[in-house]
């Protein structure tokens, strides 16, 4: 479904991302791990269109993405969040849902009721007239899923979600990934929490300093020695 | 090839007039992120401050410019406290409007005290020429020139070769992580607008023996001192020199060759052209004009 | 970028005040009958239409314009330019200017829509200022500083009234048009896009919010409603000239008004002429030109500071306690 080709990332006098391939299959949950600075959000920014990359292409549903912005490859089903949150901080938390719905093509009332829809879902309902600004940055990351979500993707992509959480709102995050994923959306995921990753992971990526260091199945990745050096530190034990 | 030099040269002199605003608008645009509108009217108060100790004392601009710098330095210190220091960090119709409204105040503060009479100061200054090579150069002119030079490279010593210089530097990339690094970003700012303002203010009792004095001179130079700095790109000291010297330049030359009226309009011209193909300027950090508005 | 609190959904109170005011507003003339305060009135309906027509680029696409006075000269020489060259009345004319003034613009909007906060503030400033030269220099066109007269000729099908009530009438339809425009925008999908890209451009693209096509769009609408008040401005007053029609000054104010009244809300740049306008016309008299001037300075200095949601966020303060107080008594009475 997705296929990233040797993608590079030049920032002045950087290499954030460094020949990176790989590829999502259709109904996945792909997990991308890796130290601070790794590349992992950059490599987000380029799939999601924000940056272009130095070299290396996107390619989604057999479609190279090269000359498609982030509007348009939203369009054709990509959503995602943002490890730093960026709600539209004077809406309500209903109208932030409603944007995206509204790019999918809905008509106002339509969209409406995707949005309450969407943020039922998420159980944000009880919010749908705050001020965007104003709510908690655990529910402001829950909004970014909502709006992501109302724009009905393929792929979703998300970053840092659980990072601050509580083990119950992990555990909830978690289910709630797994069951749209069994409804067909496919996941890209970056994660720190590497006990949340392997529950739910078909296959994890390893990103240090901008390249590939490991993938394969969490258990596989969780017991290489480099791995283990660079970024876990010790062993994980599978949970 | 005469005629060529003596454009040339006139460009170059109108041009530090320039360089010596510019430097200070780019100057505080870098560390405080703020496009300070109101910056040619510290010229203006330059200017009346020349006048009324001239026409008063009897003072010669060149004397009173080491009267007049002090008290628009402190001018300086007061404005940033009350207005400029406030809009930081506030949004951007906040940052624009507030010294965009200050400009207003001192203008028409000027025209209501000083009524809208042109004034002009006449010293040994004022129509005296020098000649070298041929070339007619003003002495007035010459002198600013000089000065907007030296200020110029103090400025640039004192940015990149001492302890506070580099504070100011640490300051201008990245304001959250020299606050960090214990460096007192609300002094840095206080220090960066007077000493700006009262280059300016200086300017504007350097050119006093050449230039008519109005409440609105500031006005008719203040455009043509934001082309010079985006086309130098802002927040670029070096960049915000060499531009003012090609817009003087340029200026002269289309002057002469195509009237003031069109040759204004031309590099309005190349300034959007500027601003839309490179808005990062000649010099300018790439993405300052995406991320660091 | 945060601007306002306002979300697109104006409440619906708001919509039946506007209603009520309207009404209040078709009376004037009945009631009015010094002919100083109608002549002020219909400059108040104009400029309200005008800051309504920046508003919709500079508060709900949150782009700061400071050459909005091109657009309005655009409409004041075209149509008073095409009635007398060609005979062609105003009424066309108007809307000759609002397409000539929606494609400069659009072609602004292209330009621009990448540039952020002051660059994008400084690029609409350099553009104003070169339809000013123009209109400056173009004697051939604009007779230049000489300016534009309207001769009498025809009466009310050339929008030459000998009544100013009829003036009046022509400003109230001005201004229905633009709010009607701006609200319309406001409850639609375009008004939504909007102010997702001011309140996070890279959010809204990522959710599929086009920005070129939103913003150009707006920058348009926006042009063609300003160079609309700027064709019954010239209508009214009769004679045109670069400093009354395309002079930065003129760019500053716009801003201005909607600024105070509360920019990013559809009615608070209507309130803002509503309070700007007559305020400076009552400077100007007790105080002269220049002291006036020193006052807006120091107004537009201290809103930006202090209350940049402008007027408009205190007069909803002031209906929600109403509302509550209301209430509570309401309540204690059951
Ligand atoms: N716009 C940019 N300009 C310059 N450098 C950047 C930019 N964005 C990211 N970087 C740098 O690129 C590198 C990779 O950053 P990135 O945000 O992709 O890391 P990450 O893996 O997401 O880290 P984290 O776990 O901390 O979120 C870092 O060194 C970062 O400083
Ligand atoms: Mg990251």
């Amino acid at each position: 479904m997705l296929e990233v080709r040797n993608v590079t990332v030049d920032f002045v006098g950087l290499r954030a991302v460094d020949h990176v391939s790989f590829a999502a299959e259709k109904g996945q949950i792909v997990g991308l791990i890796g130290p601070n600075g790794a590349g992992k959000t950059t490599l987000f920014n380029v799939v999601s269109g924000l940056i272009r990359p130095t070299s290396g292409s996107v390619v989604f549903e057999g479609q190279d993405l090269s000359r498609l912005g982030p509007a348009d490859r939203n369009r054709k089903g990509i959503g995602r969040t943002f490890q730093v949150v960026k709600p539209f901080g004077g809406l309500t938390v209903l109208d932030n849902v409603v944007v995206g719905a509204l790019t999918r093509g809905q008509g106002l009332v339509e969209a409406r009721q995707t949005a309450r829809a969407t943020l039922q879902r998420l159980r944000l309902d009880r919010f749908a007239d705050t001020i965007a600004h104003s709510l908690p940055l655990a529910l402001r990351k829950r909004l970014e899923v909502a709006r992501a979500l109302a724009t009905g993707p393929k792929l979703m992509l998300l970053d840092e979600m659980m990072g601050g959480l509580n083990p119950t709102e992990v555990n909830e995050t978690l289910s709630l990934i797994q069951e749209l994923n069994a409804e067909g959306l496919t996941f890209l995921v970056i994660e720190h929490n590497m006990s949340a990753i392997m529950r739910i992971a078909e296959k994890v990526l390893v990103l240090n300093q901008g390249a590939v260091l490991v993938e394969g199945p969490p258990a596989v990745v969780t017991r290489d020695e480099q791995v283990i050096s660079v970024y876990l530190g010790e062993p994980i034990e599978s949970a | 090839m005469q005629l060529v030099l003596q454009i040339v040269a006139n460009g170059l002199l109108i041009g530090g007039l320039y360089a010596l605003l510019a430097v200070g608008l780019t100057l505080i645009f870098g560390v405080l992120r703020v496009v300070n509108f109101a910056h040619a009217e510290f010229m203006m108060l330059g200017m009346y401050g020349a006048y009324w100790l001239w026409s008063i004392y009897g003072l010669d601009p060149y004397v009173s410019v080491f009267l007049i710098t002090p008290v628009v330095f402190l001018l300086g210190v007061a404005v940033d406290r009350l207005v400029v220091q406030r809009s930081i960090g506030k949004p951007d119709v906040t940052v624009v409007f507030a010294t965009l409204g200050l400009s207003i105040l001192l203008q028409n503060a000027a025209l209501t005290l000083w009524r809208a009479d042109i004034r002009s100061v006449s010293t040994f200054a004022t129509g005296s020429v020098f000649v070298v090579g041929g070339v007619r150069l003003s002495v007035a002119m010459t002198v600013s020139f000089a000065a907007a030079l030296l200020f110029a490279l103090g400025l640039w010593f004192f940015l990149t070769r001492t302890m506070y210089g580099k504070a100011i530097q640490a300051v201008a990339q990245n304001r959250r992580a020299a606050a960090l690094m214990g460096i007192d970003v609300k002094r840095v700012y206080l220090f960066t607008y007077s000493v700006a303002v009262a280059a300016a203010g200086a300017m504007g009792v350097l050119v006093a023996p050449i230039f008519t004095i109005f409440p609105r001179v500031g006005q008719t130079h203040i455009v043509t001192i934001f082309v010079i700095v985006v086309l130098g790109g802002l927040g670029s000291v070096p960049g915000a020199v060499v531009a003012a010297l090609l817009v003087g330049i340029i200026r002269a030359g289309a002057g002469f060759l195509i009237g003031t009226a069109w040759g204004e309009l031309a590099y309005f011209a190349v300034f959007l052209l500027v601003l839309i193909v490179r808005p990062q300027g000649f010099f300018g950090r790439r993405g300052a004009e995406v991320y660091g508005g | 970028m945060r601007i306002s609190d306002a979300s697109p959904i104006s409440p619906a109170g708001a919509r039946i005040a506007a209603a009520a005011a309207l009404v209040l507003l078709l009376c004037v003339p009945l009631v009015v009958r010094d002919i100083y305060r109608l002549d002020l009135g219909i400059t108040v309906l104009i400029w309200a239409s005008l800051a309504t027509a920046w508003n919709i680029s500079g508060g709900f696409a949150g782009g700061l314009s400071l050459g909005h006075a091109a657009f309005f000269g655009v409409g004041a020489y075209t149509s008073t330019l095409l009635f007398l060259r060609l005979g062609i009345t105003p009424w066309i004319g108007i809307f000759a200017g609002a397409v000539l003034a929606a494609m400069l613009g659009a072609l602004l909007g292209v330009i621009t829509f990448r540039l952020k906060g002051p660059f994008f503030v400084l690029a609409t400033l350099a553009f104003g200022i070169v339809v000013h030269i123009i209109n400056v220099n173009w004697r051939g066109l604009t007779r230049g500083a000489a300016g534009l007269l309207l001769p009498f000729r025809g009466g009310p099908q050339n929008m030459l009234f000998l009544n100013l009530w009829a003036y009046w009438y022509t400003g109230l339809g001005l201004l229905v048009l633009t709010v009607g425009v701006s609200m319309g925008i406001e409850r639609s999908r375009l008004g939504y896009y909007l102010v997702a890209l001011r309140e996070d451009e890279d959010a809204a693209r990522s959710l599929g919010v086009r920005v070129v096509r939103s913003k150009v769009i707006a920058a348009a609408v926006s042009a063609a409603l300003a160079a609309c008040a700027g064709s019954v401005y010239a209508a009214f007053i009769q004679y045109i000239d670069p400093d009354s029609t395309t002079q930065f000054e003129l760019s500053v104010q716009i801003a201005l008004v909607a600024i105070v009244g509360g920019m990013g809300t559809t009615f608070g740049p209507v309130l803002g002429a509503a309070i700007v306008i007559p305020l400076g016309e009552m400077l100007r008299a007790r105080l002269g030109g220049g002291a006036a001037l020193v006052v807006y300075g120091f107004l537009l200095m201290v809103i930006v500071l202090t209350a940049p949601n402008g007027a408009i966020a205190g007069v909803r303060l002031l209906v929600r306690r109403l509302r509550r107080l209301i209430d509570s008594r309401r309540k204690a009475d059951a």
